[in-house]
């Protein structure tokens, strides 16, 4: 089994650990990471290049010190080494320019706003996690049940 | 732990064991040192086959390296040295390359571009549209409907895809179903059930009929028209079947249903050429005694048309199932080292079937693929069965009054893809189950009827044709 990667990115603690609780349910498959700022995301990012691991998906807040999520995950969308890594940006205090610079830029696959609901959060990891297994070319029938079913049956025809 | 290391450490022990044994410790007089070891790679493609340390594909590859460096005439060098009637007779090199483009390899790939070209042009989706039609909205006679076009369309396409297709169709409407509603179970099993059996239909429904194919030759051979003339009916009458099963089994208490496909005919010039190619294929495989072209040399037509007109692009290339073509590539050649090095017969010889009553004999060996292909690839058991039920079948004369090779052939075949009680039977299985609508004790219940009945149904159909004198 391919190890797969999923990060969550914010500066808050508490919010860190509610996002990774939501996720418990991939725990057992998916490796899930915590970050507390951009910069412990991009040098994770280096490591797991290094070891070849896969890195499924980034869920950044976008209001942090030093470097935003907008700014990380536009750093990761112009990666080439990244190509095909799913992009969550987690957020409530976006201005309309952050939004329109976060769709641009950092080519979102999804947003979703603070305070969310854990089960749509689930669902949208879900159908991002099928997605990057069916276009990495990962052999799905392994992850099958933590995936989303009907994702499943659109790319496989 | 150590289940868990048996399954990478058995592949490579059990077949070394194999190969440094006496020769005279095997229960065969005169075992030449090339048939010991084509036994050590029997014995691994089976444990990998089994056990599954490596994909399925892959042990195909490793089987042909290793004949490669074992068994050819140009392998290695202390494989290839021995006194004549020591070593006993070598592979050449390119017979066992050849495998990766035998005829059938070349068949498969012209099912595998037509299936690519109908999916790229939504000829799929847009004939299950208007097929579905007549069935109207009784639940009932929907499932019925989306059966038969599964049937069909696995006939043509990788089962795989067309339960993807299917059950993307169905999933807005089982989300409608009320929870506790049994119709639910019966739809979502009825996709998985009608691809499996839907691929028994043509030579290039599914794999193992390709691996069965390499072996019905000569006068034992098989047209297109006349697989199907025996695929179809068997097909026709296990998923009437499979549908009253099912809707016995799985009542719905939903009064009508709506499949709601969206979408229109492609009418550009290339989706023509797409619908033309399609059809003149099908028609050219159908008529084989007309033009006199194999079914193979058919197959290549769709493969040139569809690379000159860039309706398969080097993009899409890609997306051909290349580890399928391995897949069956690994079977053919572990049959060719059995075979031409004399091993089958050698086996076979050495075991006196002759004394067993034939009909016993085939329910057997049905059997035994039958249950294999429940928990293994189906292509995987097709590979190992196979061979040796030919080598087996060409040597019993006492089978001849019950149709001979081709009926034994034919039943251990379609039992390969009879293998359908759990997810992990089949791939489309596995799919179904993935939508979470299906537990696996209710797999588990309609495969077990459908794998006894069957192959209960085969021997009854292979026997009326004997009887009639319609194969052997």
């Amino acid at each position: 089994m391919e190890k797969i990667n999923i990060i969550c990115v914010d500066d808050e603690r508490e919010v860190l650990e509610s996002v990774s609780r939501d996720l418990d349910y991939f725990s057992d498959m998916f490796n899930i990471e915590e970050c507390e700022s951009a910069f412990e995301c991009l040098a994770l990012l280096e490591e797991f290049d290094a070891q070849q691991e896969y890195v499924a998906l980034i869920i950044s807040d976008h209001i942090m010190p030093e470097k935003s999520g907008v700014e990380l995950l536009t750093e990761v969308a112009m990666d080439n080494r990244f190509l095909g890594t799913k992009k969550l940006l987690l957020t409530g205090l976006a201005t309309q320019a952050d939004t329109i610079e976060a769709i641009n830029n950092a080519k979102l696959d999804n947003f979703l706003e603070k305070v969310w609901d854990p089960k749509q959060l689930l669902q949208m990891v879900k159908e991002l996690l099928t997605e990057y297994i069916i276009e990495k070319g990962i052999d799905y029938e392994e992850y099958i049940e933590k995936l989303d079913a009907p994702t499943l049956y659109r790319l496989l025809k | 732990m150590l289940k868990r290391n048996l399954k990478y450490t058995l592949p490579i022990l059990l077949p070394l064991i194999v190969l440094l044994l006496p020769a005279d410790s095997f229960a065969l007089d005169g075992l030449t040192l090339v048939e010991q070891r084509v036994i050590a790679i029997f014995v691994m493609a089976t444990l990998c086959w089994v056990l599954e340390p490596i994909p399925i594909y892959a042990t195909s590859v490793l089987i042909i390296v290793l004949e490669l460096l074992l068994i050819s005439d140009n392998g290695l060098w202390f494989a290839t040295n021995s006194a004549p009637e020591q070593q006993g007779q070598l592979l050449s090199q390119t017979a066992i390359m050849a495998t990766f483009a035998s005829p059938i390899i070349m068949l498969f790939l012209g099912g595998f571009f037509l299936a690519l070209a109908a999916t790229k042009y939504r000829l799929d989706i847009n004939l299950a549209r208007v097929l579905l039609r007549p069935f109207g909205y009784n639940p009932k006679y929907v499932m019925l409907g989306i059966m038969l076009i599964t049937a069909v369309f696995s006939m043509f396409m990788s089962n795989t895809a067309t339960t993807a297709m299917m059950l993307s169709i169905l999933t807005p409407v089982l989300a409608l179903f009320a929870a506790e509603d049994l119709g639910k179970v019966a739809f979502a099993l009825s996709v998985p059930v009608a691809a499996n059996i839907g691929g028994i239909a043509t030579p290039i429904g599914t794999p193992p009929n390709a691996v069965a194919l390499k072996y019905l030759v000569n006068e034992n051979s098989i047209s297109f028209a006349e697989w199907m003339s025996i695929g179809v009916p068997f097909v026709v009458v296990m998923l009437f079947i499979a549908w009253l099963l099912l809707i016995k089994l799985f009542p719905t208490s939903t009064q009508q249903i709506d499949l709601n496909i969206e979408g229109i005919f492609l009418k550009t010039p290339k989706a023509w050429l797409v619908y033309g190619t399609f059809l003149l294929t099908i028609l050219l495989w159908l008529m084989g005694n007309l033009h006199g072209m194999s079914s193979y040399v058919v197959a290549m037509l769709p493969v040139a048309i569809f690379s000159i007109f860039n309706i398969i692009n080097k993009e899409d290339l890609k997306n051909i199932p290349w580890d399928v073509l391995w897949l069956v590539s690994g079977g053919i050649a572990l049959g060719l080292a059995l075979d031409k090095t004399g091993l089958a017969a050698h086996v076979v010889d050495a075991i006196p079937f002759n004394n067993f009553h034939p009909l016993l004999l085939i329910v057997g060996a049905s059997m035994l693929c039958l249950l294999m292909a429940n928990f293994m690839s189906n292509t995987a058991t097709a590979n190992l069965l196979l061979p040796l039920v030919a080598t087996l079948g060409a040597s019993m004369h006492s089978l001849l009054p019950y149709g001979g090779q081709v009926v034994l052939i034919l039943s251990v075949t379609f039992s390969a893809s009879l293998g359908m009680s759990l997810p992990v039977s089949t791939p489309p299985n596995a799919l179904a189950y993935a939508s979470g609508h299906i537990e696996t004790k209710q797999m588990a219940k309609i495969g077990i009827i459908i794998g006894i009945i069957g192959i209960s149904v085969a021997f009854a159909m292979l026997f009326i044709m004997n009887k009639a004198h319609f194969i052997g």
